[in-house]
């Protein structure tokens, strides 16, 4: 066993010492399995991006009141006698003022993109003080918030971030209305931050909404408390919604890019599949340029296994050299990158690309996958290079 | 060419990297067809859109509703030839998640203002005269495997049927198809008259206008006279071209499609670079034969074309077959996506762009070879030798 | 037999500059290679008998001097020229053969033909002439790798011949091959000299493939050391 282990230990030794002469060859290895490891990386850093950004704006202990079958926010709707029926609805927790209930309007409003200058759908949410308390990790970051009764606004970090035209004290219009900016605030990254908020009552005001909202959230002691709320919302035939902690809708919502992960695996699998093709061409190469040596090795007692193995660990070495410097380079240019897209809501949701350990391993599986394919049938031709090669002239 | 032989042999002499090459060539193509494909499709609503068309929307956002006062009022202003106006039904069939993009019109002037829509004039008929039909979109009925007569049920997740629920059975009238490859048929179409008298919600309210006019050229002003006419009242409106509007909408999709495209170009290109490596490498090797072909008496010049020729041979062969994978792929993709897509084509202008790829592929990688083919000192090659 | 000279090189220097230094290895070198010629070559290493190869051969120029083939002037020729050139007067046997190793022995063959205006039948039938000539009709399949070293040489003076040259350049012909194939290949050597009147001239270090030859002259540091004639 160690005289195998040191025989390999020759060759592994002696492959590297020749790489210079196939350096461009080796290099091409290396850049192929890099890039299909930073495509594969970027395809899943932003979908996993995308995900914590939904994920985290859930919290368990908020109960979240939607419209049966409206999926989203936007399409909810609920009267003010239906939210005065919810108030009342078991396990919602109360303070002195009454149950810790929010119920919240969420209009479609236009804002300019930075980066296309372009409309694009931004969500001005309705809510009152209460519903902000919902929010966790909700801090002015400047400015002050929003006077009910007026027609001012806080602006989310990300909005303010993305889209131009928000800038504290600045003005806006929406259609008819102006709205004033008196503050900015951050929820922690989170899809909250990609949000306009003002007063409920004054929204429900200037877009003719009467007295009717769309959610509402509702703060209860645990998830445990839902089915006492599902057994009175099934037994209030006034009342037409459903009810789920608020992480649980937002991870249905962080699903939606989730076709991003798949559609990085499937392209990052056929690129690896061409990057293979390259990779194989490459040892290939490797074993035929070193064919005399193997074979005098062989001739001298080297067992065919050693050049099994150090043709295999040459491959698996150039491809995870690939993988690192694919995984560093998707680290530097997508770890963070700022990216928006449309929401489940119909509306821009502000992310940031999350680049994880666990999606590094992931990477550098692909790549090992691709050193060990491009490795095994040319080290299984170097194992059988015939003795003879030696003795035959080299020209 | 009688040299083609000797191409022919030197590109076939070693099977293995041969086939390698052309996988790899083959898997950068068909990469680079379906994804100029599926760009296309995002973008063939801008590509598609008539110039004379515009879109009226509610200033602040073009969810909110308009007044249905307004299609009279817009058909009245110069230059607006035929108005007719949709509202978004937030359509599903069976279950929430099979979502189908359906829009709730007036039939006779939307049909007008849309004659990309080519129907059986019996379907037409039909569907005009039956308030509870729809006309269903060619893709769309593919995907779902429905035909003209099949009764369908369809549900909303924003309005409420009258009669409790929020379903609705409509039968189906017509099945409309485009008047051109790329027109979007994934979507379907029924009566505004109907969805307002059985609707709970009620009220007279419109999502969007849209209009042709006389002419494109009047585009602007007509624009400019509508937005005019309904400012300061309680809606108002932010008209622009079909173009401009579409085009605004697949931007939404915002920047995670141009990184998308981004990071898929540069594994295209990659994977060029990799191959172009090899294909340098291999013809770097035969240094010492082409020496002797040279020696021999073959011109330089000769010998020049017949390595340029071998390399684009390689990168037409791989880039090719990658064509004709990413053709059938598209084949087979475009009715699972009916759903989320108009139709994906190969068309075309991705074609010649490929083909030029190609090209630029085959004379890179030759070009450096066959260059120092062309200088190649036979003296200095028959010492190395 | 002709007296003519077939190749006549006059006052021909030749230099390489390598760095700052400037070898020279060849000064004021005059030469007659009479038509039906079989004229061999010998030398120590470092001699210039590859050089003059190179010259007679077309493929390197002088630095100094004229070399005359049948009358036409080939020193100042353009690289272009030298190829047409070589294409239709020099037939080359190498040492290591140097067969296109994709190409089977018919093929290889055919290569000169190629250079010619010759149709693909034409080409053929020469091609079998050739073939026929070396003894080798039955091994027009056989890939290079496929064949001895012997057979292989064959290959190559088929090919040398088969456009009709008159004149043969063979370096080292027999270097790479036991003492009695290297006999085979030198009487067919000689064969095409006698029997076909090819003007040959063959460098080589091996005394006995110079008996083969009509004459043989000695070369060293750039110059003849003596010619001396051989009763054939």
């Amino acid at each position: 066993m160690s005289n195998l282990m040191s025989q390999s230990t020759a060759v592994i030794v002696m492959n590297i010492r020749s790489l210079p002469r196939r350096l461009w060859m080796s290099l091409a290895m290396v850049f192929a399995s890099a890039v299909v490891v930073a495509i594969l990386l970027a395809f899943l850093a932003m979908a996993k991006g995308f995900e914590a950004t939904m994920q985290s704006a859930g919290s368990d202990d908020v109960a979240f009141f939607m419209r049966t079958g409206s999926a989203a926010e936007l399409n909810s709707s609920a009267s003010r006698e239906q939210v005065n029926l919810i108030e009342n609805a078991p396990g919602i927790l109360k303070d002195e003022q009454g149950p810790l209930v929010s119920p919240e309007l969420y209009v479609i409003v236009d804002g300019v993109k930075k980066s296309t200058q372009q409309e694009a759908n931004i969500p001005l949410r309705g809510l009152s003080q209460r519903g902000v308390d919902m929010r966790n990790g909700f801090t002015l970051t400047a400015g002050r918030m929003f006077t009910p009764g007026t027609d001012e606004l806080i602006v989310g970090a990300g909005i303010l971030r993305e889209f131009d035209g928000f800038d504290l004290g600045q003005e806006i219009r929406f259609g008819k209305y102006t709205w004033k900016v008196v503050g900015v605030f951050s929820t922690g990254g989170n899809v909250f931050e990609s949000e306009l908020w003002a007063d409920a009552k004054v929204i429900q005001n200037l877009y003719n909404r009467g007295s009717s909202y769309q959610t509402v959230r509702a703060r209860i002691g645990s998830s445990d408390d839902l089915t006492a709320i599902n057994e009175y919302l099934e037994s209030e035939p006034r009342l037409t919604h459903e009810v789920q902690t608020e992480s649980a809708y937002f991870a249905t919502q962080g699903k939606s890019l989730e076709y991003m992960a798949i559609f990085g695996w499937v392209i990052s699998s056929i690129m690896a599949l061409g990057a293979l093709a390259g990779a194989l061409n490459t040892m290939y190469t490797s074993v035929s340029d070193r064919s005399m040596e193997i074979a005098t090795l062989r001739a001298i007692g080297f067992s065919s296994l050693s050049a099994f193995i150090g043709t295999m660990v040459e491959a698996m070495t150039l491809a995870v050299i690939g993988s690192l410097v694919g995984a560093l380079a998707a680290f530097i240019f997508f770890d963070g990158m700022n990216a928006s897209t449309l929401g489940g809501s119909f509306t821009q949701v502000v992310f940031s690309f999350q680049l994880t350990s666990e999606l590094f391993i992931q990477g550098i599986t692909l790549a090992l996958i691709i050193g060990f394919v491009s490795g095994f049938f040319p080290a299984w031709r170097a194992a059988r290079v015939p003795v003879i090669v030696a003795f035959q002239s080299a020209r | 060419m009688k040299d083609l032989y000797l191409v022919y042999k030197n590109l076939t002499r070693k099977k293995m990297r041969l086939f390698l090459t052309t996988f790899a060539i083959f898997i950068a193509f068909l990469i680079f067809g379906a994804i100029m494909t599926l760009r296309g499709a995002l973008n063939s609503g801008v590509e598609m859109s008539a110039d004379n068309r515009l879109v009226v929307v509610h200033k602040t956002n073009f969810t909110n509703p308009l007044p249905y006062s307004y299609v009279n009022k817009t058909q009245a202003i110069e230059g607006v030839k035929q108005v007719t106006h949709a509202n978004w039904f937030g359509g599903y069939y069976q279950e929430p998640a099979n979502q189908v993009v359906t829009f709730a019109v007036e039939p006779e002037s939307y049909l007008a203002v849309y004659p990309e829509l080519v129907i059986e004039p019996e379907q037409r008929k039909a569907w005009l005269n039956n308030q509870a039909s729809i006309l269903v979109g060619e893709r769309i009925a593919l995907a779902n495997g429905w035909k003209v007569g099949d009764r369908i049920p369809l549900s909303s997740n924003i309005f409420s049927h009258k009669e409790g629920g929020q379903t609705w059975d409509f039968v189906i009238e017509g099945i409309f198809r485009g008047a051109e490859q790329k027109t979007d048929t994934s979507y379907l179409l029924f009566h505004y008259k109907y969805f307002k008298e059985t609707q709970s919600w009620g009220g007279d309210s419109i999502g969007w206008l849209i209009l042709t006019t006389e002419d494109a050229a009047m585009n602007e002003s007509v624009a400019k006279a509508i937005d005019n006419n309904f400012a300061n009242s309680n809606a108002e409106t932010d008209t622009s071209t079909e173009q401009a509007f579409n085009k605004a909408f697949i931007e939404q999709i915002g920047n995670i499609g141009l990184i998308i495209f981004g990071v898929v170009f540069m594994a295209f290109f990659t994977i060029l670079i990799v191959v172009g490596n090899t294909m340098v490498l291999a013809i770097r090797e035969r240094t010492a034969e082409i020496a002797v072909l040279k020696t021999l008496g073959f011109a330089s010049i000769r010998i020049f074309k017949m390595v340029l020729i071998e390399s684009c041979l390689l990168a037409f062969l791989g880039g090719l077959l990658g064509l004709g994978g990413a053709y059938l792929l598209i084949q087979g993709a475009s009715e699972n996506l009916a759903r989320f897509l108009p139709n994906l084509v190969l068309d075309q202008n991705i074609l010649l762009q490929a083909l030029g790829y190609m090209l630029l592929l085959g004379l890179i990688t030759g070009i450096a070879p066959a260059i120092s083919a062309l200088k190649l000192n036979i003296i200095t090659a028959f010492n190395r030798g | 037999m002709s007296n003519q000279n077939l190749f006549e090189l006059n006052q021909v220097a030749k230099r390489f500059t390598k760095g700052k230094e400037t070898i020279s290895i060849f000064q004021d070198l005059n030469m007659q290679i009479k038509d039906g010629d079989f004229l061999a070559i010998m030398g120590p290493s470092g001699s210039g008998k590859t050089t003059l190869l190179n010259l007679l051969g077309g493929v390197d120029q002088p630095t100094e001097g004229q070399i005359t083939f049948d009358g036409q002037r080939i020193d100042n020729l353009s690289e272009s020229q030298l190829a047409k050139w070589r294409a239709n007067n020099i037939g080359f046997i190498f040492q290591f053969y140097n067969l296109m190793p994709m190409l089977n022995a018919a093929r290889n063959v055919e290569l000169p033909l190629l250079l010619t205006n010759l149709s693909r039948s034409e080409r053929q039938k020469q091609v079998k002439i050739a073939l026929e000539l070396v003894g080798l009709s039955d091994r027009a399949d056989h890939m290079p790798s496929e064949m001895s070293g012997g057979q292989q040489q064959r290959v190559a003076i088929a090919r040398a011949v088969v456009s009709d040259p008159k004149f043969l350049l063979c370096d080292e012909p027999t270097g790479d091959l036991d003492r009695q194939t290297a006999d085979e290949i030198l009487q067919t050597l000689q064969l095409l000299n006698e029997k076909f009147g090819k003007t040959i001239v063959m460098v080589t270090h091996d005394p006995s493939a110079a008996k083969f030859a009509k004459q043989t002259v000695h070369l060293n540091k750039g110059e003849f050391v003596k010619a001396e004639e051989l009763s054939a």
